[in-house]
This record gives structure tokens, C-alpha cells and sequence, in this order.
């Protein structure tokens, strides 16, 4: 009886039974990577703006507060946005000609509002709270990352539910005290946060907050 | 595997949902309806529709669109985004107003709840006065001002209306007809007055239809001058309703019902309530003895206790031994507590019935205790002003100008009036309204109306105490106010100030705002006092209430009353007609909250029917069962019935209700509205067809005849059985006292009877639960009287959405609590008790263990989470709950498409989409909220931060809500009172949510 395969499909069957496992795999590491990516994401993507702020200049080099343009943060799960009023209240002394502050001027005097392009997008069933991550030590560039650094603002985590999970399974690990929440360079090192968030923990009754009606509702 | 002992059911059982269940007869030995199982697929059909699904699956998905940020240029006073702002205001209603607390987030009212400084809300909030929200937001309000359906200007229409006036106003106002309904707005009665004052031979009409002029006839015949009466319910130890339903009806009810709940505590000292009606109400229904009386019977009833009183003279018997024995020991009773009691004749009696309750109060001395009066808070035209006389103006030809505001006579006027051929007869017709209605489409000009909450104004509640009403937004569609369309009507007709004398001159600015402040400024100044008007204006407005302006009690004397003249006594059934718990004339039937809200006792929805009592249906050769063609969950099946009353006929789906009088059928207003909108049109039948007068309450001789016509009406409890179960509880005081745990009378069959079942307790295992909060609720059944304010408030709070008729019948309403009734007692005459059911959050929760997706899940405080986004919809969870409360989108039943009603929705919770399931969180959006603000503040959390919106809306405060595990907490004291037990405990489901037995205290002489 004559041989219906060739003695080489051994190799390509051997092959084909090992590779597809492996494709398969690659597969699944694909997608993981791909949903992780910052195409999927959008972290590290920057947006144009009508007015191309600079956090670098205003929150960095300036050093003027977060809470001076987000107002609310303390207090709402918002932390705001700042009004026109909140833009003229320096630039009606300061550049007061520049072309790039035109929108500015023009919402102020029209009364209509300037449209921002959304850069943190969290999804919609999920119902996010800046007041008690601040009240509780959550620094502004733990989640939001080198703020003082960006010249137009980017996003820095991926906000997948992995990543807030990251803090709120272990809180320890990026707490800082109240005072340093608005600090934008405050770091530190891995044995210094270790001691750190052990009495920030203790101090702040901080929990391991992972049910879902947490951030669900 | 465990095998439940099967159950001894004892028949009959105490309790029943339907009679069907009572009976035993009808109950359907199968597990699943017929129909219920999978659609007859071959196996291609199915292939192909799975792989469609697959494919579509994948084809919507895409990259989402970026959003914008748009903040403010100047960002307004105390707004903090995120954080809702609260407004008090009020609801003006015929007889008085309500005092509401209005939720408000950026600019958009999305809740309604009571205002806790108001004396007609306490904090609580009916079921009415909450769908409001839903009303501003109803896409099919009128948008714009028409001329003939021509849209026109609001400027335009001035110029064109003031030269149509001009005549008028030159003859003082002959031939100009103004028609309101009842005015409790202190700015508009004296709009009214300056007009009448301006054009002095105009006449001012007013068509309240859901408040008869009876009270005010009675109190004239009882006292020599119309009053209300304001009752203070905690002072009376003995109550006797007069066919009042007055714990769930009328301007006053939320207070009522608070007060009656303070004395229906069992280790207190209950007081005691007899109710004498025809149709069940909520308050009859919970009363400790109730006489089912004809409308007809009435008088000889309420002339005989006056008599045995001693307030009549003449006979002190009633025919009927049943009633003559009630009337003993009502008698008796009062006489027992005079001064201590009191007696509520209900809206639609008779004058002579008003009168005589006065008179017994009067004699029994309960005048300045549990009863006052006070001047009437509505403003009243002088002499005949009714609907009636404006009918037969109209017909004489004596009216050339009609200006309308806000009422609907050609829907709510009786067909004996013919209103919409007299109307014709008008040579101009202006209508201000909400809706371009049946009487808004027979008029030449439709001015859309500005909704309560788009608009200034002020109102008086019933006891007198004025509110401002604030508006919450700008008006959605340009509506104008009441105030200023007759303000403007007012500048037109004291152009020539010279020729009109006595104008007063304040009236300058059309702005409502102004109207209303002008009046107050005019009314402060008055009060001579030292605060400066604004500070009093800004308080008043910021307090809901204007401080001082409750009436004083008048001292009154009841003259000798006249014993009723007999009436017409009706030859076969009698008709009565009422007001519908919660659309009442019909105005608010096209809100979807309030068409979907099961009915008290009946639990019907999107209908009226021809109600019955089941002796009655078997005299029409119909079998009483709960409909009579069965039914199943949500299905009611049921016919015609033609009503015959003189030359008028309508049809009328039957429905049969234990406890309504023989020989009498009920129908409700509200229903047959022809051009609302989507909602409300074309649903059930117009009451107003059989009646010829304006007076029509009852009295009527109807013929009933079946047809044999099918009907199926949606009613939420039709078939289910309790299978012996104890699920609610309900014991005499006397049993109170000897026993206070109240255990279930019946033996056998009872859940707490059933034999403990080896392996149920490792059925469910216990989550983890830890930390200081571990909430839970307690539900006091005693003080619930059904009223459906809580169900209301759980939609609006939770956006639930509204699943229309069809739904219903296939058992897929949405409402995360429902209200069960409980008959128990002969079916002539049972008493009901109503259990409010929802997600009751069980520590080992069956319906966790099965979900393949852990979309339900425990959390660390002890709530059944509901997690949306990872649901997949198999409703395993549903199947495995053994109290029925998840809710699963079967379609997708929230309106994407309708612009204005996404601004009602929280924003503090998810909207749900088809194939999703959900159920009650206990309002977990209000406790995480309470808790970071504690966390905020670095605090606990104190008791009263959290307040499910059920609670809140509670008028008898049944629901209690808090951390269970706090001995001090309201709630587990609560559940600590021996009368406290749980539902199907015996599953080790142990719930969070916990009930209180229902605890009556009848008069031993009764029986």
C-alpha cells in the first residue's frame, strides 16, 4: 500500500498540534496586551485643546495650587473643572493680548463656555470620588502622574479596573499624608512608603475597599 | 439533595391574595404557564438566528467618540458640580397645597421628596406629588402657543388678544367668562378680584372636579358659614370615617397618615377606627372594623347615629341588623370618648352627611381638640359658580369670551352637560393648560402653561400656612403662568386707568416673579413688622413656608341640623363614581409613574374597571374568581360589562373586589382621555360618560350587563398562592397583650411550623460580612396602608423605567418594590393587609450562589450587590429568589429616545439596558454617598445619614432603615419588638429586611 502522506508531514503535523497551542496563546496575550494598550486606553495620548494649557507652566514651574482651578476636589466626586472667570481672573493683567488666550477672552465676553476635550474618561457605571481619595491620602500624581511635567495633559494610568485595583487591594502602597496629596513632586522610596503606609493605614482607617457597590451602583 | 416536606394547606387559608386562591380552585398545578416554555424552533431557524446574534454582537462595537468638557464661564452661587442642591417649594393641589423638597443637579429637578417644615408634608411625599418630576419632563406637553394650531408668538398673541379685548373691556367685562379650577394661590385670588374689580360684569367660574361643594354646603347648614375642617388625628382615641379615605386622599393626607401611625403603636395607646364606605379604600382597608354601605344608605346611617347620639331626633335604627349593630357599638364608643374622638365625613357624602358630622363633633365636643375649622383656603367666586352655570351661561349665548386656565372640562365635565357643544357656542376661547387637550383643541388660542416647577408662584396649604413655590427651572417650552396670562389680560383691561377707577396701580410687570413678590411686599407691609422685606422674602422662600400664616381655629357652634330628607332610592345597582387614587380627574394621566402604579386593593394598572363585590358578580351569572376567565402573573382576564345608566352606555372590564357592597359598582375618573399624549391615550374607560350632573357620586341606578366581550386587564397579584407560607401576620391588641411575638393563628402549614430540614443550614453559606455598619430594614405592617407613595418614590430615585400594559400582563413590570395585599376574613367584608416586598438583602442570599458571573455578590456591609455590567441576563439569580424581587429587562424598556426624559434620571445611578437584571439596592447610591461624606468630614456615620427614598416618601414612617447592628439604631430596636419576624425564614435566606406584624384593636363588642 503506498504512503498517502509524506514522510515530512510528520514534522508539519507535529508542528501545527504545537503551534496552534501556541498561537492560541500569542493569541490570548495579543488581545490582553492590545486591551492594555494605549490605543485601547488612551493613557499617554494627549488631545488638541482650544487652548493649549500647560499644566507644565501653571501647576509646575508656577506652582499655583491644584484646588486654585479644581475647586471642587475636596469636596465632590467632580473635581472641576475651572469657569472662564477662574482663566481671566490672571489673564486680564497677563498676556492680555496673546492669541493663544483669544477663546479665552471671546467665552468670557460672549458668555459662552469654552468645550474642552475629555482626556480621564472613566466608564459610565462607574462612579468615581475625588473628595475621599483625597480626604484619605490619595496623592493627585499617583493616579494622574507627572502633572507638573505635562505640557498638554495626558493620562497617565490606563483606568481599566485592574489598575484601581492595584490601590484599592493594597492602600498602603501609594498613600501619602493629607498634606503631601497636592504635591506634585513628592516621592518616595520603597522602604520609606512601606513604613509609610503601615501608619498611614493605621492612621487613616484605610481598608482594602474591593466590593463592587463601592465604585457600582 | 433536600426534599421539602410537602404542605398541609388548610382551607380555607386566613389569609388570601385572590379569591381564586381561597377557593383552591383555580390554582394551576403547573409549574410554568402554558406558553411559557421555548418558541417552536426547527434547528436551522435557530442556527441562523445564533449566528446573526454572533455577528451582530461584534459589528456595533467601535472606538467611542471623545467627549467634550464644558464648564462655565462664571460659575454660580453654592453650585458645586456633582453635588445636588435642594430647593423647597411646594405643589398646589385643590384643597391645599404640599410642601416639597426638590432634588437638583446642575440645574435639572430630578427628585421630589417632603418638606419636613411643611404641616401637610412632615417630610413625606404621595405618590402624586412625586410623579411631578416625571410631568415637567413629559414630552407630550404643549410647546408652543397656537392661534387654530398656527404656532404663534407670545407677542404677537398680546397684540392680537388686546384687540379682541378691547370691546370687552370698554362694556366692563360683559360676556367674558373666566374659568379656573380651585384656586389656592393667594397672588391669584386677588388677580382675580383686581380683574373682576376692572371688568366688574365679568363672571369667574370655578371647576374643581375632584372637590365637591358638599363640605362647605354642610358646614353652611351645620355652622351658618362654609370652613374647612382641619383634623388632628393623635387627639382622637375613636375614629369613624363617613366613606373618608382620608389617610390616602385630599390636600391633608400625608399629615394624616402620620398622625394615625403615631397612635397605631400596639405598646402604646392605639386609638381605634371604624370605617362605614362602599368602595375599599386604603384607609377602610386597615381600619379595625369596616362596614361595607351602599352610597345610598349612607344618610339613613349617618341620621341614625346622630340620633342615637342624641344630636337627631327621630329614628336611632337602620333596617340592616348588620349596620344597627355597627351603629351600637360605634355609639357607644364615641359616647365612651367624647372629646377624645372625632368624625370624618368623607368629600363625596352628602351635605346633609357633612352637616351631621359636624353637628356630632360638636356634640361630642371634639370641636378644639381633634377638630378645627378654619376659613376655607381655597378662593371662592361669589354666588353660583360651577361648571353647571357656566354650561347654561354658554347656552344662553351669555358668554362671547372664555379664558380657561389649566382645568379640562370637555374631559372632566358629566356627558349630561354636553360642555364641548356649549363651548361652541363661545365666540372667542383661550386656554391656558399643559397639555393642547380635549378642551385645548376646541379652543382658538392654546397658551401652553408653565409647569409648578418651571414657575413662580405661592399656594396655601390646608391648614392655611402659604409656601412660595420657587421654580426649579426655566421653563421647558416657553409656558406661561396663570399670573401672568391674567396679568396680562389685567394691563389690557386698565389701559384707560381714567375711565376704570379702582384699578390698583402695583400690577406693573408681567414677570411672574414680580407678580408674586408684589403681593407678599403688599402683605408684609401689612404685618407692620421691623424685618425688611427681603430678608423676609429670602427666608420665606429658602423655608418653604411662610411663617405665621397658618389660619386661627374659628370658635364654632353647630346649629340644630334638619335629618336628611330620603333620597331617591336607587331600584337596581347603584352607580358610584370617584376620583382615581392616583390620576384623580385625569390630569395626570399621561404621566407613565402613575399609570403604572397598581392600584390599592385592586393592584390594577393602565385601566379602570366596573368593580364589583363577588355576591354581585354572581348575581351577573359571572363566577367571582380573581378575574373571571383566570388569569396568570400580571394577566387578568376578564369581560365587558355594558352599564346602563338612563340613556347612557358605557363598557367596562369587571373586576371583583372582596369587601365592596352588594348591588353597587365603582368606576373611577381619570381614564378615556382622548388627546393627552402617548400615555394616557385611549386608556380605560371616561367615568364622566354616565353622569348627568356635575353631582353624580352616587345615587345613580346603573343596569349591568355582561357581553361576553373578553377583556385582559394588567393587574400585578392575580394567581399566585401563598401555599400556606406565614408570610404576614396580623393579631387583635387583646392577642397583643397576651402573646406580643403575634405568631400565626393558622397551625399547620404555616412556615414557621415547618419541620427543620437537615443540610438547609449549609445550603447557603454565610459571605463575609465585618466592620461597625451592617444595614437592614424593618417594616412596621401595621402602620402601611398600601398607598403606594414608596413605590413611586423607588422609581424616581432609581430610574425605573416604565414598561407599558403588554408588559405588565406578561409579569415584567419593573418596580423594585411592590405592595402585596393580604385579604383576610369573609369575602363580603375582609380586612386587607398590605406588605410593601422588596430585595430583602438576605446574609445568605440564593440568588449570589447562582451566578456564573459573580454579577451578584455580598458586600462587606451586608447588601446584595448588583453589579450591571457584568450580568449576561441567564436569570438564574430571579428563578433562585425565593421572594420574587429581581427585575429583569426583558426589552429595552428605558427611553433612549426622548431628549427631555433624560433629565429626570439620577446621575448617581447606572441606567440599565436589555438583558440585564436588577433589583433594590437599599438606595446604595445614598449610602456610599453618606459614607464618603463621613469619610470627608472624618467621622462615623451617624444615624438618620441614610435614608432610602422609600422611607423618605413613607407618610406613616412604616419603613425604617439603618445599621442593624447598632443596638442604639431606630432599626434594630425595631427588630429587637417581639412582633418583629422575617419572611421565609425558614430557608436560612436570613433577610436583612424584616416586618413587623400588623396589630388591629377591634372593640370586643363587635366581635
Amino acid at each position: 500500500m503506498p504512503q498517502i502522506f509524506h514522510p515530512s508531514f510528520n514534522t508539519v503535523s507535529k508542528v501545527t498540534i504545537f503551534g496552534a497551542v501556541f498561537f492560541l496563546a500569542a493569541g490570548g496575550v495579543a488581545v490582553a496586551a492590545f486591551i492594555r494598550s494605549g490605543y485601547a486606553t488612551n493613557a499617554g495620548i494627549t488631545r488638541d485643546q482650544p487652548v493649549p494649557f500647560s499644566h507644565q507652566q501653571h501647576a509646575g514651574a508656577l506652582g499655583i495650587d491644584c484646588r486654585y482651578c479644581h475647586t471642587s476636589v475636596e469636596n465632590s466626586p467632580y473635581a472641576g473643572m475651572p469657569p472662564t472667570k477662574t482663566c481671566m481672573n490672571c489673564h486680564q493683567q497677563i498676556w492680555v493680548g496673546s492669541d493663544m488666550l483669544a477663546p479665552v477672552r471671546d467665552s468670557y465676553k460672549s458668555g459662552k463656555s469654552i468645550e474642552w476635550s475629555r482626556v480621564h474618561r472613566v466608564a459610565d457605571h462607574v462612579y468615581f470620588d475625588h473628595s475621599v481619595h483625597v480626604a484619605k491620602g490619595v496623592g493627585c500624581t499617583t493616579c494622574h502622574g507627572p502633572v507638573g511635567e505635562m505640557q498638554l495633559i495626558w493620562q497617565h494610568g490606563s483606568l481599566l479596573m485592574e489598575w484601581c485595583l492595584e490601590c484599592h487591594r493594597a492602600p498602603e502602597k501609594f498613600v501619602r499624608p493629607r498634606d503631601k496629596v497636592f504635591d506634585l513632586d513628592w516621592k518616595t522610596t520603597g522602604s520609606e512608603q512601606k513604613e509609610l503606609g503601615a501608619k498611614l493605614k493605621e492612621e487613616y482607617g484605610l481598608k482594602s475597599m474591593i466590593h463592587c457597590s463601592t465604585c457600582h451602583r | 439533595m433536600i426534599e421539602l416536606p410537602l404542605v398541609e394547606v388548610a382551607t380555607p387559608p386566613e389569609f388570601w391574595k385572590s379569591l381564586g386562591e381561597r377557593d383552591g380552585a383555580r390554582l394551576d398545578p403547573r409549574e410554568f404557564a402554558p406558553g411559557a416554555g421555548l418558541p417552536d424552533f426547527d434547528r436551522r431557524t435557530f442556527l441562523g438566528l445564533m449566528g446573526a446574534s454572533l455577528a451582530l454582537a461584534g459589528a456595533g462595537c467601535g472606538r467611542q467618540t471623545p467627549e467634550k468638557i464644558v464648564p462655565y464661564v462664571k460659575s454660580p452661587e453654592k453650585t458645586i458640580p456633582g453635588k445636588p442642591l435642594y430647593y423647597a417649594t411646594a405643589m398646589p393641589q385643590p384643597g391645599g397645597a404640599v410642601g416639597l423638597m426638590v432634588e437638583s443637579h446642575e440645574g435639572r429637578p430630578t427628585k421630589i421628596e417632603g418638606n419636613p417644615a411643611h404641616p401637610a408634608s412632615l417630610g413625606a411625599a404621595g405618590a402624586i406629588e412625586q410623579a411631578a418630576v416625571l410631568g415637567l419632563y413629559d414630552p407630550d406637553r404643549a410647546k408652543a402657543l397656537t392661534h387654530f394650531s398656527r404656532v404663534t408668538g407670545w407677542n404677537d398673541a398680546l397684540d392680537q388678544l388686546r384687540k379682541e379685548l378691547a370691546g370687552l373691556v370698554l362694556n366692563k367685562g360683559k360676556g367674558f367668562a373666566l374659568l379656573t379650577g380651585g384656586v389656592n394661590s393667594p397672588t391669584l385670588a386677588a388677580q382675580i378680584a383686581d380683574l373682576l374689580k376692572a371688568m366688574p360684569l365679568a363672571k369667574w367660574y370655578v371647576h374643581e372636579p375632584t372637590v365637591p361643594g358638599f363640605a362647605h354646603e354642610g358646614a353652611k347648614a351645620a355652622l351658618g358659614k362654609p370652613v374647612d375642617l382641619v383634623y388632628r388625628l393623635a387627639e382622637a382615641d375613636v375614629i369613624v370615617s363617613l366613606d373618608a379615605n382620608f389617610l390616602a386622599e385630599g390636600p391633608n393626607h400625608l399629615r394624616h397618615a402620620r398622625e394615625f401611625a403615631t397612635r397605631r403603636n400596639p405598646s402604646g395607646n392605639m386609638n381605634r377606627l371604624y370605617a362605614v364606605e362602599a368602595m375599599p379604600t386604603p384607609t377602610g382597608m386597615v381600619a379595625d372594623h369596616r362596614l361595607p354601605l351602599r352610597p345610598g344608605r349612607m344618610d339613613e346611617f349617618v341620621a341614625a347615629l346622630a340620633a342615637r347620639l342624641g344630636v337627631l331626633p327621630g329614628p336611632a335604627n337602620v333596617a340592616d341588623p348588620k349596620a344597627s349593630k355597627f351603629i351600637d357599638a360605634v355609639a357607644a364608643d364615641l359616647k365612651k370618648n367624647a372629646g377624645r374622638s372625632l368624625v370624618i365625613a368623607g368629600p363625596y357624602q352628602s351635605q346633609a352627611v357633612h352637616a351631621l358630622a359636624i353637628a356630632i363633633n360638636d356634640k361630642l365636643g371634639n370641636f378644639g381638640k381633634s377638630v378645627v375649622a378654619i376659613d376655607p383656603v381655597d378662593a371662592r367666586p361669589a354666588g353660583d359658580a360651577t361648571l353647571t352655570n357656566l354650561a347654561q351661561a354658554m347656552d344662553r349665548g351669555e358668554v362671547d369670551t372664555l379664558l380657561i386656565l389649566s382645568v379640562n372640562p370637555v374631559h372632566t365635565a358629566p356627558a349630561g352637560l354636553d360642555f364641548a357643544g356649549k363651548l361652541a357656542k363661545v365666540r372667542l376661547r383661550i386656554r391656558l393648560g399643559l397639555y393642547e387637550d380635549e378642551t385645548g383643541c376646541l379652543c382658538d388660542w392654546h397658551i401652553p402653561e408653565a409647569h409648578f416647577l418651571e414657575s413662580w408662584s405661592d399656594a396655601v396649604g390646608p391648614d392655611g400656612t402659604a409656601s412660595i413655590i420657587q421654580p426649579l427651572i426655566a421653563p421647558l417650552y416657553e409656558g406661561k403662568s396663570a399670573h401672568e396670562v391674567l396679568s396680562a389680560f389685567l394691563s389690557t383691561a386698565t389701559t384707560k386707568p381714567a375711565q376704570l377707577p379702582g384699578v390698583p396701580s402695583e400690577w406693573k410687570s408681567w414677570r411672574t416673579r414680580e407678580i408674586v413678590r408684589d403681593y407678599w411686599r403688599a402683605w408684609h407691609k401689612s404685618k407692620n413688622v421691623s424685618e425688611s422685606f427681603e430678608a423676609f422674602w429670602r427666608r420665606a422662600v429658602h423655608d418653604g413656608v411662610v411663617a405665621g400664616t397658618a389660619r386661627e381655629p374659628l370658635t364654632v357652634r353647630a346649629q340644630s341640623v334638619k335629618a336628611p330628607a330620603p333620597g331617591p332610592k336607587p331600584a337596581g345597582p347603584e352607580l358610584i363614581v370617584r376620583p382615581d387614587a392616583v390620576l384623580r380627574d385625569g390630569r395626570f394621566a399621561n404621566n407613565g409613574w402613575l399609570q403604572e402604579l397598581p392600584k390599592p386593593l385592586t393592584k390594577i394598572t393602565w385601566d379602570n374597571a366596573a368593580i364589583v363585590s363577588p355576591a354581585t358578580a354572581r348575581t351577573l351569572g359571572i363566577a367571582p374568581g380573581e378575574g373571571p376567565h383566570g388569569g396568570n402573573h400580571g394577566e387578568l382576564l376578564t369581560e365587558l360589562v355594558e352599564l346602563t345608566a338612563g340613556s347612557r352606555k358605557l363598557r367596562a372590564p369587571l373586576y371583583v373586589l372582596p369587601g365592596h357592597p352588594d348591588d353597587a359598582v365603582t368606576l373611577h375618573l381619570g381614564y378615556g382621555r382622548a388627546k393627552t399624549g402617548k400615555v394616557a391615550d385611549g386608556v380605560g374607560v371616561n367615568a364622566n360618560e354616565l353622569c348627568p350632573t356635575e353631582d353624580s357620586w352616587s345615587g345613580q341606578t346603573v343596569d349591568i350587563r355582561p357581553t361576553g366581550v373578553r377583556f385582559t386587564l394588567a393587574c400585578t397579584q392575580t394567581l399566585w398562592s401563598m401555599q400556606g407560607r406565614d408570610l404576614v401576620r396580623l393579631a387583635t391588641h387583646e392577642d397583643y397583650k397576651k402573646d406580643p411575638a403575634c405568631p400565626p393563628h393558622q397551625a399547620g402549614g404555616h412556615g414557621a411550623h415547618l419541620p427543620h430540614v437537615e443540610g438547609m443550614d449549609e445550603l447557603y453559606t454565610n459571605p463575609q460580612v465585618g466592620g461597625p455598619n451592617q444595614w437592614g430594614m424593618s417594616v412596621d405592617l401595621g402602620a402601611c396602608n398600601g398607598c403606594g407613595s414608596c413605590v413611586i418614590a423607588c422609581q424616581a430615585e432609581n430610574s425605573i423605567p416604565v414598561v407599558g400594559k403588554d408588559s405588565v400582563t406578561r409579569g415584567r413590570e419593573m418596580a423594585w418594590m411592590r405592595i402585596d395585599r393580604y385579604f383576610t376574613g369573609d369575602e363580603s367584608n375582609p380586612q386587607a393587609v398590605h406588605q410593601p416586598v422588596m430585595c430583602q438583602h438576605c446574609e445568605n442570599a440564593p440568588c449570589e450562589v447562582v451566578c456564573p458571573v459573580e454579577a451578584t455578590s455580598h458586600s462587606p456591609d451586608g447588601l446584595n450587590e448588583m453589579t450591571y455590567n457584568r450580568c449576561v441576563g441567564t436569570r438564574y439569580c430571579a428563578n433562585n429568589c425565593p421572594y420574587k424581587v429581581r427585575r429583569f429587562n426583558f426589552l429595552e424598556f428605558t427611553d433612549y429616545a426622548t431628549e427631555s426624559l433624560k433629565l429626570q434620571r439620577n446621575p448617581d445611578v447606572s441606567v440599565r439596558v436589555r438583558g440585564v437584571m436588577e433589583k433594590c439596592t437599599y438606595c446604595v447610591q445614598r449610602i456610599r454617598e453618606a459614607e464618603i461624606t463621613a469619610k470627608v468630614q472624618r467621622r462615623g456615620i451617624a444615624e438618620g445619614d441614610i435614608v432610602t427614598a422609600c422611607q423618605a416618601a413613607c407618610p406613616s414612617q412604616a419603613i425604617v432603615f439603618g445599621n442593624a447592628y447598632d443596638p442604639k439604631s431606630a432599626v434594630s430596636k425595631a427588630k429587637a419588638l417581639p412582633r418583629s419576624y422575617g419572611l421565609l425564614t425558614e430557608l436560612n435566606t436570613k433577610p436583612r429586611t424584616t416586618y413587623l406584624a400588623a396589630v388591629r384593636n377591634p372593640n370586643p363588642e363587635l366581635g
